[in-house]
């Protein structure tokens, strides 16, 4: 297990910058998602980590150690790529041997722990099978098997999910947490997915446009986003713009439409106005008239075990959604009711 | 019907096959089993084995048949020796580039073959261009031979069959996805590893089409050996030319040209069976 440490990590191609001096931990045996939008540098910082890319400025370190010039070869990494980057003209056995026989492991040894390995992905039975007569779930996995028979050091992983269908993507999910959990390896993560990204990882590592801009777990990444791009990113989200009323012991109250008045936990100056974060399902629905807030349902979409409506009031045309038992017509008079212990207030884009 | 639209879209391919090269080949087999002709006539009545049993008996023309399929092989390594780097090079270039070094490979084949050939004696001549560099330079004092011998016909040959090996070695390299060379990276191979253990073993349909391609090219040549290599490197295709056009023996002319096709055809058939994919 190995503990990689990005210092100030800058990387520029011809000038552009794709990294701006990204810093991140990751601890022994975590796995770590890095999430963004396509093109803010996710698999870039991947790349570096794996010496595909030299570094323009800043330091990787593995347990301390300085590897940003050592070549990809003497990294002791397993990669795992977004097209399987499989050997065609290997059959699924000498794949998994491969990385051993780089190593100059004994024959006898590449074939047992090749076999435990195929045991581990589950393809036993396709050993012998060359990787065009594979399907994309059990070449993913071969993918998988070949990066980790080797014991690395650390795990990565670039979007390795994206070329499958909905139903293996979910699949595969709990199958490569298991793994990683089972193996106990040092795991980075690439996906554009905030699903993949919650449900998998111990740290969300949120990045747009080259920076990180937040970094924690799950839970906070998603109830407590640092700005209203992550609030956006990850999940629904509604943000209400609110005057502040008052103010004082790192509260501040604002000011609904309707009068009512809540509390949050932030820091501001009475006329001024917070952007305030409630996600859908922290919002309930009452009868018109009471709650904090007036609206009227302009959609309703059934979805099997909740219910998703549009409400426009206000603050806006927000988004709610409520226990399929909840029921309220399309045009229906509505009264909102928001968690005040949930409500989070966050930076809003310079933009918006 | 949706089964019937492939065989109908084949149909003018296949059509043109049997017209042009099935047919053609089938009168050759026939002329070569006619009996040769007397008072200049071309060929003789009747049918016998006549042809085969001359080129058998007569060292002159049956010797020239593993000479031919030598320079052929030769000519096949010297252009896939030549022609890998520069395929992996041109693979690997930045997209200005690779135009510009795919229009110089291909360059060979906008000027005709005879003009080509030509150059090269004015080349490699007794008092060609590098004979009298050298000899002015001082550095030799008789002139190498650079032409009339199977040095100067494999080294014209190889220059203009060196597009169809590049060409196929290119599609194979630009068809490798870079990924699999950073996975093998990764996993603990050099550079040289990589190119010894994945990229060159992933490149083999293109190494096998580029061989067959320049070695049936060049065995079945003529101008450039018989401008290149005078009248001292006889080959199959020249004897054939001869027998057929100057000394008028149909039949034989025939045979030979199919001796020499269907050796062609089995050392083909051994360079694809030695080299078989059991991946593709
Ligand atoms: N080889 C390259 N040359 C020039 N620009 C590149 C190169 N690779 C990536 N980039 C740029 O760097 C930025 C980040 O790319 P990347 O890390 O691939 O994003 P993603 O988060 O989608 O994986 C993008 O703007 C991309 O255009
Ligand atoms: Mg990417």
């Amino acid at each position: 297990m190995t503990e990689v440490s990005l210092l100030s990590l800058v990387k520029s191609y011809g000038g552009a910058p794709a990294l701006r001096g990204i810093s991140l931990n990751v601890g022994h045996g975590q796995f770590v998602s890095l999430l963004g939008p396509s093109g803010c540098g996710k698999s870039t910082t991947l790349r570096c980590i794996a010496g595909f890319e030299e570094v323009t400025d800043g330091r990787i370190l593995f347990d301390g150690k300085d590897i940003s010039r050592k070549l990809p070869e003497k990294r002791d990494i397993g990669m795992v790529f977004q097209s399987y980057a499989l050997f065609p003209h290997l059959t699924v056995a000498q794949n998994l041997a491969f990385g051993l026989e780089m190593r100059k492991v004994p024959k006898a040894q590449i074939a047992e722990r090749v076999a435990k390995t195929l045991d581990l992905v589950q393809l036993t039975p396709y050993a012998g099978r060359y990787p065009k007569a594979l399907s994309g779930g059990q070449q993913q996995r071969v993918a998988l098997g070949r990066a980790l028979v080797i014991e690395p050091a650390i795990l990565l992983l670039d979007e390795p999910l994206a070329n499958l269908d909905a139903k293996l993507r979910d699949e595969m999910r709990g199958f490569i947490r298991d793994l990683q959990k089972r193996v106990g390896i040092t795991t980075i993560y690439v996906t554009h997915d905030q699903n993949e990204a919650m449900t998998m990882s111990d740290l969300v590592v949120v990045m747009f446009d080259g920076d990180i801009a937040q970094a924690g777990t799950p839970e906070e990444i998603y109830n407590t986003p640092a700005t209203e791009q992550v609030a956006r990113f990850v999940g629904n989200a509604n943000i209400l713009d609110l005057p502040v009323a008052a103010s004082g012991a790192g509260m501040a109250e604002v000011t609904l439409p309707g009068g009512a008045a809540l509390s949050v936990p932030a820091p501001a100056t009475p006329g001024a106005r917070l952007g305030i974060m409630a996600r859908p399902e922290q919002i309930a629905l009452a009868d018109a008239g009471q709650g904090h807030l007036q609206g009227r349902v302009t959609r309703r979409l059934f979805g099997g075990g909740y219910i998703d409506y549009e409400i426009a009031t206000d603050c806006g045309v927000l988004a709610v959604q409520t226990p399929a038992n909840v029921l309220a017509g399309e045009g229906a008079a509505v009264g909102l009711v928001l968690d005040p212990a949930r409500l989070w207030p966050v930076a809003r884009d310079a933009a918006a | 019907m949706s089964r019937r639209r492939p065989l109908l879209l084949i149909a003018p391919a296949a059509g043109l096959i049997f017209f042009f090269v099935m047919l053609p080949y089938i009168n050759v087999l026939v002329m070569s089993l006619r009996m040769p002709g007397a008072d200049g006539k071309p060929y003789g009545p009747g049918f016998g084995m006549e042809a085969y049993a001359q080129f058998f008996a007569e060292n002159y023309y049956l010797s020239a048949l593993p000479h031919t399929l030598w320079l052929g092989i030769v000519t096949t390594a010297v252009c896939l020796v030549l022609g890998y780097p520069l395929a992996l090079h041109i693979a690997t270039a930045s997209r200005r580039w690779r135009g510009l070094l795919y229009g110089i490979v291909l360059s060979p084949l906008l000027v005709g073959i005879v003009i080509r050939s030509y150059g090269w004696t004015i080349l490699l001549g007794n008092t060609g261009v590098i004979n009298k560099t050298l000899k002015d330079l001082g550095i030799i004092t008789r002139p190498l031979k650079l032409m009339y011998n199977d040095f100067g016909v494999v080294l014209a040959l190889a220059h203009v069959f060196l597009p169809f090996m590049v060409l196929p070695l290119l599609a194979s390299l630009q068809g490798i996805d870079p990924a699999i060379g950073q996975a093998a990276r990764s996993l603990g191979a050099s550079r040289l590893t990589v190119f010894r253990r994945v990229t060159f073993p992933v490149s083999m349909p293109g190494v096998q089409s580029g061989c067959i391609l320049v070695f049936v090219l060049a065995i079945s040549s003529y101008v450039t050996p018989a401008l290149i290599g005078g009248m001292r490197v006889k080959t199959t295709t020249i004897l054939v030319v001869d027998a057929l056009i100057d000394q008028f023996l149909w039949p034989f002319g025939s045979a030979m040209a199919l001796v020499l096709a269907v050796s062609a055809g089995l050392i083909v058939i051994a360079f694809a069976m030695l080299t078989r994919m059991k991946w593709k």
